[in-house]
């Protein structure tokens, strides 16, 4: 007994110094979450050498994603299409006789690790950065980015959380509240039956998903509502066999799972039309022959685009990777094009630029009126809240 | 009606898999972490077996001998050395094993999902249900699997030496028989029945990827102890009942989403009510 | 008290080592980081290393002492994230310091996991080794599955913790987290060297023994599964305002495993080892993340498992046991110290129980493979023996 209460004793004590030592340090609490301000007239001084960026010879753009893993083809197909650009504006003579050098780290699509590789990168002399790939790594990497005022663009994280996490952070895709309420009122206007199966394991489906519950209750319309979990569940016969009937099925997932549905849509003999977002890019190759259901979705990128910069794009991707690029491809080859268009406004000729002080320069670009850029997924335009506006074309497939 | 067929697709696919668990575990008595990759690994011999030669059967014949002779080789280097040793050791290398197969077939296939294009074999409509052909094929092969087995486990000479290894190596090893081979052969059939069980899965679900296996393995593992570790009928029934409860849960709206949890608790429940699995065998325990 | 602990017979130098050692690494850490001689990435893998130490401990309380296989340990650091962070937000309104609302988050993170730590330990009093380790999983992956999809927590999305994150501009969280380290070795190491700790060990022996001993063997497979619960749970806050946000991803039964590699590699039932296998792994990890560029990311999970793999059969191959002792460096300094190694040391320490030589090894006797050149010997005296 007497042991015990020593015990609880030491601990208390112990606890007690530990509140008296964390104390003292503690008199700024800052929280980073919250609106965002615009940042156009904040000074900044583009001939600081940053602590870590002293022995820089390149620029260098930093990211994380994941490698490997479960969603390790997504991280890979925006190293792929971040890489090209990179070596396509190398290639063309860099910015102001400077090079640029691309590095991502594999996050495993988890925050934690997120982090870790931010703080590599940044202590390897990263000036700015492609945040991360999905949404969880990405708001951990801006979050992290924001204390060190590192600019983030992520290519491919659309959750709404991720631009909210910093000043600091933008993003090339589109949101994901914005597709679920586009998705809502086309297909409440143009269908009858309508179904919808979501990924209740992943951020950029329950996403889109809860917007899109919420617009279609808006709009008094009832549907049939199905769902999965990637993690688990991969055959799909009993949502199929639920919205056999439909008319439409809405598909706010990505294109792996979406080329399964298909599949079992025509072994269960339902004919729907399949709707989805920017995710279901990349379904073509996912399926056969045998699919004979329509398929379409919005999306900012068309890989049969006859559009000049797509296809040399793709011809570009191709010769390389000997693949067709994805959107996150696209989404990654656009994002390195507007860091580069934006710090060729800026005219920044140090390559040892400290990363604040150019994500100071670089958020005063993206916010202001006159800057857009036209890339691979279209016309470009960034608002202060880190968001992108572009226009959604509409692809179709069979 | 048509949940409860689609149930016993998946059902089949799990039972298929938690024969080889089960298998390997009741003799070698190892929780082979790494049995969901060779299915991984099954499924790529067979995709690549298909898009270069075209022929089903050949495919099907290439994964059981890659993923037979792969198992055997994974025993020899990694397992073997560690017989005698604390069972937790092997099961760490089992899902260092894991790991290496995973990032190994990465490097090799990168991780973007193939697909395998299988010629679809059609429906049919029974009970006013439409069932696919080849699920009610999982079925019937997975019935004959485990038949064969059972009958291979009570008849022949290896099978009765398998059966008194898992009894007791040593009494086993007295008896002349030799363990170490009894248990490599274990895994071959482990092995190859996992290289089945990946033809089957790729006939629901036509896409491979490197962490295509964990998923599969993890089911077919509670499958196997919902049944009974080291019961082969066990598997079998453990690995349908999860597969048509996973549908039934997955065909409620509200529920779907927790669907792994209501899984799991199932298997927690019937742990409770029977602590040995529905099909085990109990064991009485000596000082 | 503590004199009194002091001048008691059973405190050793040997016993302590471990504090004094996490200790000075504290100081020497916190002096630099005033001084701002430590990076931010290297206080990071502090946090790191700290609840993993936090983890591999309390799950070898489970695994190593208590002798029961738990895949579910990541589940419990899932509660103490999830939960004990919620908590930590909320309280953030009030309450201006991030160090209090975390202190105070971590005890109450930690006592619901602690609550089902009792709810996990339940099955264990039916259910024995392998069924009870799919139990143990099973739970880690019910817990995730139902957070995640619980709307307070941010769903799939996970929830954002950037209010109470410590970030540069705060106290440095691994100063908290070590002394926390310090406090987890002090009550476990404790623990285990009482008798509630050879009671325990004497559980994972033989428990029916055990039990004919009239130890309570339901109050204290229990109370190990509560114990080693809580301080996953508190792993889970430090986790929680380490990172945001907190997802549900992390905490899949590959983290658990990962956990329960370092308790292995360690040594079971050792708790330095566990600290030292938990320090080494989590740096290999953030080293092999830190210098394989992008491309080569791949190869991580390959040189991982290489590792991994290699160093449990050198660890543990019964062939390999005397090309071990010969290149052993332990074996070495065992030898060269050999006459001050009493009985009693080892006697009164568990986690050398296994080096006590009986009259008949009976375990062995019966569970060797007689083959020719490995027939049985019996018992000789220990080398250093008197």
């Amino acid at each position: 007994m007497k042991k015990v209460l020593a015990l609880i004793l030491v601990a208390v004590l112990c606890l007690g110094c530990l509140a008296a030592c964390g104390g003292t340090g503690d008199d700024t609490t800052t929280t980073t979450n919250g609106t965002t301000e615009n940042n156009a007239n904040a000074a900044y001084d583009l001939t600081k050498v940053g602590e870590y960026t002293a022995n820089n010879t390149e620029f260098v753009i930093g990211a994380t994603g994941p490698l490997t893993g479960d969603a390790a083809s997504y991280g890979i197909s925006v190293q792929q299409g971040a890489q090209l650009a990179i070596d396509e504006i190398n290639a063309a003579g860099g910015l102001n006789g400077i090079k640029f050098k691309f590095d991502m780290k594999d996050d495993k699509a988890t925050a934690a690790d997120a982090s870790t590789g931010y703080d590599a990168l940044y202590e390897a002399g990263m000036q700015v950065s492609l945040g991360s790939v999905t949404s969880g790594s990405a708001e951990s990497f801006a979050t992290r980015a924001a204390e060190d005022e590192v600019f983030a663009l992520t290519p491919s994280a659309s959750a709404d959380p991720v631009i909210n996490a910093s000043n600091y952070s933008f993003r090339v895709c589109f949101g994901d509240p914005d597709n679920g309420i586009l998705s809502a009122e086309k297909l409440a206007k143009e269908y009858k039956n309508i179904g919808a199966i979501y990924d209740s394991s992943d951020p950029y489906s329950t996403g889109i998903y809860d917007a899109f519950k919420a617009k279609m209750k808006e709009l008094g319309v009832t549907y049939l509502e199905q769902s999965f979990d990637a993690e688990n569940n991969r055959d799909f016969s009993t949502q199929i066999e639920a919205l056999k009937d439909c008319d439409v099925i809405f598909l706010p997932i990505y294109y792996t799972e979406a080329g399964l549905i298909a599949k079992t849509c025509v072994a269960k003999g339902c004919d729907a039309f399949l709707f989805g977002c920017d995710g279901l890019d990349g379904v073509a190759a996912q399926i056969d022959s045998t699919v004979t259901n329509k398929i379409s979705y919005i999306t900012p990128f068309d890989v049969n685009s006859e559009d000049e910069k797509v296809s040399a794009f793709v011809k570009a991707y191709e010769a390389k990777y000997n693949a067709k690029p994805d959107q996150f491809a696209a989404d990654g080859y656009d994002a390195v094009y507007a860091i580069f268009e934006a710090m060729k406004a800026l005219g920044v000729e140090n390559v040892k630029v400290d990363p604040a002080e150019l994500g100071k320069a670089l958020v005063s670009v993206f916010t202001a009126d006159t800057f857009a850029y036209g890339g691979v997924t279209g016309n470009m335009k960034w608002i202060a809240s880190g968001a992108c506006n572009k226009e959604p074309i509409i692809v179709e497939i069979n | 009606m048509s949940i409860l067929f689609d149930g016993l697709s998946l059902g089949a696919i799990y039972a298929l898999i938690a024969l080889g668990y089960t298998m390997v575990y009741g003799i070698a008595k190892m929780l082979n972490f790494a049995h969901g990759d060779i299915i991984m690994v099954g499924a790529y011999a067979f995709y690549v077996a298909l898009i270069s030669s075209g022929h089903m059967a050949l495919g099907i014949v290439v994964a059981v001998i890659f993923c037979t002779v792969m198992g055997m080789v994974v025993e020899k280097v990694a397992y073997k050395p560690l017989r005698g040793a604390s069972p937790l050791a092997v099961l760490i290398t089992a899902i260092g094993v894991s790991y290496l197969l995973q990032s190994i077939s990465q490097l090799v296939f990168g991780a973007d999902p193939k697909v395998v294009t299988i010629p679809s074999l059609g429906t049919v409509s029974l009970l006013g249900a439409s069932i696919s052909v080849s699920s009610i094929i999982t079925l019937l092969i997975g019935a004959v699997i485990m038949a064969g087995l059972t009958v291979f486990v009570k008849k022949t000479r290896t099978g009765r030496a398998m059966v008194a290894v898992s009894e007791d190596k040593g009494a086993a090893m007295l008896m002349g028989i030799n363990v170490d081979k009894i248990i490599t052969i274990t895994f071959a059939i482990g092995s190859a029945l996992a290289a089945c069980a990946s033809v089957f899965y790729l006939m629901q679900i036509p896409s491979v990827e490197p962490t295509l296996g964990s998923m599969p393995g993890i089911k077919a593992f509670t499958a196997a102890v919902i049944g009974g570790i080291g019961s082969i009928p066990g598997a079998m029934i453990g690995g349908v009942l999860l597969g048509v409860i996973e549908k039934i849960c997955l065909s409620i709206p509200v529920l779907s989403p927790y669907t792994t949890a209501v899984e799991f608790s199932l298997l927690i429940v019937i742990l409770l009510v029977r602590p040995i699995g529905i099909l085990g065998k109990k064991r009485r325990e000596k000082v | 008290m503590i004199k009194k602990m002091l001048k008691s017979d059973d405190f050793k130098l040997k016993n302590c080592i471990n504090y004094i050692f996490v200790a000075a690494a504290t100081v020497i850490f916190a002096i630099l980081n005033s001084t701002g001689g430590l990076k931010t990435s290297y206080a990071n893998l502090l946090v790191q290393i700290g609840y993993s130490i936090i983890l591999a401990v309390s799950l070898n309380l489970v695994v190593g002492f208590l002798g029961e296989l738990s895949l579910g340990h990541a589940g419990f650091m899932c509660i103490g994230a999830y939960i004990g962070t919620f908590i930590s937000i909320q309280l953030n309104t009030v309450i201006d310091s991030k160090v209090i609302c975390l202190i105070i988050s971590m005890l109450c993170g930690g006592i619901l996991a602690a609550f089902f730590g009792f709810l996990v330990g339940l099955p264990a009093l039916r259910l024995k080794g392998d069924y009870l380790a799919i139990v143990t999983l099973a739970f880690g992956e019910i817990v995730r599955t139902v957070l995640k999809n619980l709307p307070w927590f941010g769903k799939a999305m996970g929830m954002t913790t950037g209010a109470v994150k410590f970030t540069k501009k705060d106290a440095p969280l691994f100063i908290v987290v070590f002394i926390t380290v310090i406090i987890v070795l002090f009550l476990v190491q404790s623990l285990v060297r009482s008798k509630h700790g050879r009671a325990i060990t004497a559980i994972r022996d033989n428990e029916i023994a055990a039990k004919a001993m009239g130890i309570n063997v339901t109050f204290y497979k229990l109370f190990v599964f509560v114990f080693a619960a809580f301080f996953a749970g508190v792993a889970g806050v430090f986790y929680g305002h380490y990172t945001t946000p907190v997802m549900y991803t992390f905490f899949s039964y590959n983290y658990s495993i990962e956990i329960l590699v370092m308790v292995v590699l360690g040594g079971m039932g050792s708790i330095n080892g566990s600290i030292i296998a938990a320090t080494l792994i989590t740096i290999i990890n953030t080293m092999l993340q830190k210098y394989l560029p992008g491309e080569l990311a791949a190869l991580k999970f390959l040189i991982y498992a290489l590792i991994l793999i290699g160093l449990v059969i050198f660890n543990n191959a019964p062939k390999l046991a005397a090309f071990k002792e010969a290149v052993s460096f332990k074996a070495l300094l065992a030898k060269l110290t050999a006459k001050k190694r009493r009985p009693e040391d080892i006697l009164n320490d568990p986690a050398h129980w296994d080096k006590i030589p009986t009259k008949i090894r009976m375990d062995e006797v019966l569970s060797t493979d007689i083959q020719p050149g490995n027939e049985y010997v019996p018992d000789k005296p220990e080398k250093g023996g008197k």
